[in-house]
């Protein structure tokens, strides 16, 4: 930040009405009804040569001038010999009529002819604004025979920076010079925009004052007179640069200033109209071609920004679809903003790549964010509206690595910002002077701007490049893709929902004919058989029976799968009715029952101690753990000392139980089919059962948020177990 | 009298199962079979084909769930709306294990509820065990007469 000193005392001086014009020319104001004389500058002498002068003006262009318009010619005069051309501009209800020297003889052609036969062709394919530049200060400088001619650019602050220069020996170069901010006061830049011309032909010139013929009429407004006299602060500075001539010409781009082409003599040095014309056309003309470069080079960058914008966006809907998804694309969000950090805070939780503050600094600034109700913010000195934590404190990256920042706030509602980080640039930056030393007060009270222009380094600390109106509309668009996509995923969630729900009335509807439909046949199959045997059973062969035995067994297991399918599919819809469940007390009454029905084999029974409490749906819960016991159970059948382990387990936060047995075992290459419906490993005369014993423990298991696994080698043994997520969880998570 | 057994099935081959069940259970009472709904709620209250029939209700509906024109369900409801008929011991007979049916019946205030064995064996004892608990050992509301084994 530049020293408050520097709002200068020459902010206020009434530089558009002196009351007083440059000596190398004569100057008219004339009331615009009547064109009878209000002023005239001192150096006609008299009112009288005044009057004579307008006498030989066309009347009828000096009445149709419209107010606020350039220039128009108006005539001639000669004076003392000497030709004088008269131009004539309205402002308000006053005309200014300016006579100017002309050349005695004319030029073989006119300047603006040649700044169009030389000038333009050079420009054709020119992109760079640079380039185009460097070509106009040379013209600028062959056109008007300055010494040198500086185009500069004014960045936000005002700070000029030199961008093209054409010298002759002798002169300074100003080459990647820096004009601080006050060295054209705020006043001047508004008559630059006004008066894109100005021309001071000698330095050391002594003012010619206005007389008025009424003492009462206010001095004339002579913003946009060529004459008028400028400060003599500004001449003091001239003189000080050791300048006696200077000329500008102004650059505007959007109807800003954009900067200036300024021209230096170090003699006075008088431009004739003709070439003045000639440099107000070049200035328009630039102004042209910069807004047309700049404008091209804005399309440029939005169409490689969003050319990045689209890619993440496409990554997002392709993969991950929450915000988070960002940060896995590092090189892409951090290219699209041109940032060295990136940060995604969702509520309570922050993902970052690259340099970036630490967790809570980002949560904090999310909320500060969050807090402005704005979609985009950016600042280019956060340090400055943010309190930030020191460079190195905490070992984190501070002031220096964060200096700028761009936030994007998704949500209104949620603290869901993305941030860009930029580094402090340390701008080395080579002032035309030290701004900090501005203006000396001597003991009058008139000021003076500075006698030293010794360059001067000046280091711009905690500053970042500022973000630019591209990268502010990309992350704007991003904002409004990334919209677009958590909106689309809501609809395709609540589309997945809707069809969901509509396929479980189907299956249910399904499932309530199967039951109906599929087990009535089944029961009359093996109803009318036992009739068969029963009554009629004497008449037949041992073949018939046996063959009528297999039909009354195949439709009881065809019932038993029916059932089987049922229960099943009943599994997967009946509610979750949670509660606290003992697993000690469960596995040891499924023990107890197993044993009993087994009680004719010799199973050894391993129960660990320190079996987990579970919270699960008990009924649910105990088909499942009846499952894997019985499974222990049946697949041990061939084994002489049949051993069950049944022992706690504990992974990833969940608990649950384990049971291995010492039976048939399975080989690992089909565990992905065991859980499966009607998968079944073996043959249907060695383990009886319907197959759907496993698909139900894993729907069980798998609807109470857990998850389920087998190990197993054959003849060795198996191992099934499950995992179910403990109770503060299932509360926060239970499905509906 | 004995009051008859309303057996209440539209599926012939489960009606002549259900048929040698009773049969096998010796009861004494008479079985009315009708085939679906409306005839039931016709015979019931006495009206259009029932309309001459000797009045008193029966001592146990067995009514199968799924049935043409009037369901299972909304003959159980209509019965049980009827202050005339409301006392009559409902039992529902159905191949459905569907949970929704189930609570839906009980709900309706049936009296039982069983699901078709696939078994001959245990079909004709649920059906025998069905008869003799609603038909003889039951207490029946005030009215109305107890059944009794053919063979007492």
């Amino acid at each position: 930040m530049l020293p408050a000193a520097d709002i200068t005392a020459c902010d206020r001086e009434p530089i558009r009405v002196p009351g007083a014009i440059q000596p190398h020319g004569y100057l008219l104001a004339l009331d615009a009804e009547g064109l009878a004389v209000r002023h005239w500058s001192a150096n006609w002498g008299e009112p009288a040569v005044a009057r004579q002068a307008l006498a030989d003006l066309d009347r009828s262009k000096l009445r149709s001038l419209v107010p606020g318009h350039a220039a128009v010619a108006v005539g001639e005069f000669h004076r003392n010999g000497q030709p004088l051309s008269a131009w004539a501009h309205r402002l308000g209800d006053t005309v200014i009529v300016e006579f100017e020297p002309r050349a005695t003889r004319q030029a073989l052609e006119a300047p603006l002819y040649e700044l169009a036969r030389d000038f333009l062709p050079q420009l054709q394919g020119v992109s760079s604004v640079e380039t185009v530049l460097d070509i106009a200060a040379r013209e600028l400088k062959r056109l008007t025979g300055f010494g040198r001619c500086l185009i500069y650019r004014f960045d936000a602050d005002g700070h000029g920076e030199v961008l093209a220069q054409a010298i002759d020996p002798g002169y300074d170069s100003y080459e990647g010079h820096h004009f601080p901010a006050p060295d054209i006061p705020r006043q001047a830049r508004e008559l630059y925009l006004a008066n894109r011309f100005r021309l001071i032909p000698d330095a050391h010139y002594e003012p010619v004052p206005l007389q008025a013929t009424d003492a009462s009429a206010a001095s004339p407004d002579l913003s946009l007179a060529y004459l008028r006299s400028v400060s003599p602060v500004h001449l003091e500075y001239m003189r000080n640069m050791g300048t006696l001539a200077s000329m500008s010409v102004s650059i505007v781009v959007d109807g800003k200033l954009w900067g200036l082409a300024s021209c230096h003599h170090h003699q006075p040095l008088f431009l004739v109209p003709e070439v003045r014309a000639a440099c107000s056309h070049l200035g328009q003309l630039l102004s042209m071609l910069v807004e047309a470069r700049e404008a091209n080079a804005e399309v440029e960058s939005r169409g490689a920004l969003r050319k990045i914008t689209l890619e993440l966006v496409a990554h997002l809907s392709d993969s991950d679809p929450t915000l988070r998804g960002l940060v896995s694309e590092p090189a892409l969000l951090l290219r699209m903003a041109h940032a060295t950090g990136a940060a995604v805070v969702l509520d309570d939780q922050a993902w970052a790549v690259g340099d970036t503050p630490d967790e809570p600094q980002l949560l904090e600034m999310a909320d500060w964010v969050s807090g402005m109700g704005r979609d985009v913010y950016d600042v280019d000195q956060l340090a400055s509206v943010f309190p930030l934590a020191q460079p190195g404190q905490g070992g984190q990256p501070g002031r220096n690595a964060v200096a700028g920042v761009l936030a994007l706030s998704i949500s209104r509602v949620h603290r869901h910002v993305i941030f860009w980080f930029r580094p402090e640039i340390v701008k080395t930056i080579t002032w035309a002077g030290d701004p900090r030393k501005e203006m000396v007060a001597d003991g009058t009270g008139r000021i003076h701007p500075r006698r030293s222009f010794d360059s001067w380094v000046e280091q711009l600390g905690g500053r970042s490049r500022p973000w630019s109106t591209a990268e502010v509309s990309a992350v704007t668009e991003l904002r409004q893709a990334l919209i677009g996509i958590v909106l689309k995923r809501a609809e395709e969630v609540a589309a997945v929902a809707n069809e969901l729900g509509r396929v479980n009335k189907e299956l249910e509807a399904f499932s309530y004919t199967v039951s109906h439909d599929l087990r009535a046949p089944m029961r009359h199959i093996a109803g009318y058989v036992d009739l068969v045997l029963e009554s009629e059973g004497s008449l037949l062969g041992p073949r018939s029976h046996r063959y009528l035995g297999h039909v009354k067994d195949a439709s009881a297991f065809a019932g038993q799968l029916v059932d089987a399918l049922l229960d099943f599919s009943r599994m997967g819809r009946s509610a979750l009715k949670r509660r606290d469940v003992n697993g000690e007390e469960m596995v040891d009454s499924l023990v107890r029952e197993l044993s009993r029905q087994e009680s004719a084999r010799n199973i050894t029974w391993k129960v660990a101690p320190g079996l987990p409490a579970l919270y699960a749906d008990p009924v649910l819960l105990q088909v499942a753990a009846r499952n894997l016991l019985a499974n222990a159970v049946k697949y041990t059948r061939k084994q002489p000392a049949p051993v069950v382990v049944i022992r706690p387990v504990a992974a990833d936060g969940l608990v649950g139980i384990e049971v291995e047995d010492n039976g048939v075992g399975f080989q690992m290459q089909y565990v992905g089919k065991l859980f499966g419906v009607f998968q079944r490993l073996h043959k249907a005369e060695d383990f009886d059962g319907t197959g759907i014993g496993l698909a139900n423990v894993k729907r069980i298991v798998e609807r109470h948020g857990g998850r389920v696994w087998a190990r197993g080698e054959p003849g060795v043994g198996a191992t099934f177990g499950f995992l179910l997520p403990p109770k503060n969880e299932s509360l926060s998570a239970d499905p509906a | 009298m004995i009051k008859p057994i309303l057996l209440v099935e539209d599926d012939p081959r489960d009606l002549e199962l259900t048929l040698l069940a009773l049969e096998r259970s010796q009861l004494a009472n008479e079985v009315v079979v009708l085939r679906d709904g409306a005839q039931a709620l016709e015979y019931l209250s006495r009206e259009g084909e029932y309309a001459a029939r000797d009045e008193g209700n029966p001592a146990v509906i067995l009514l199968d769930l799924k049935l043409p024109k009037v369901n299972g369900l909304e003959v159980l409801e209509a019965v049980r709306k009827s202050a005339t008929l409301r006392a009559i011991p409902v039992v529902m007979l159905t191949s459905s294990q569907e949970e929704t049916d189930l609570v839906r019946s009980y709900e309706l205030g049936v009296n039982a509820y069983v699901v078709k064995p696939v078994e001959f064996k245990m079909f004709v004892s649920a059906i025998a065990d069905l008869g003799v608990f609603w038909a003889v050992l039951n207490e029946p509301p005030p009215g109305s007469l107890k059944a009794a084994r053919i063979y007492e």
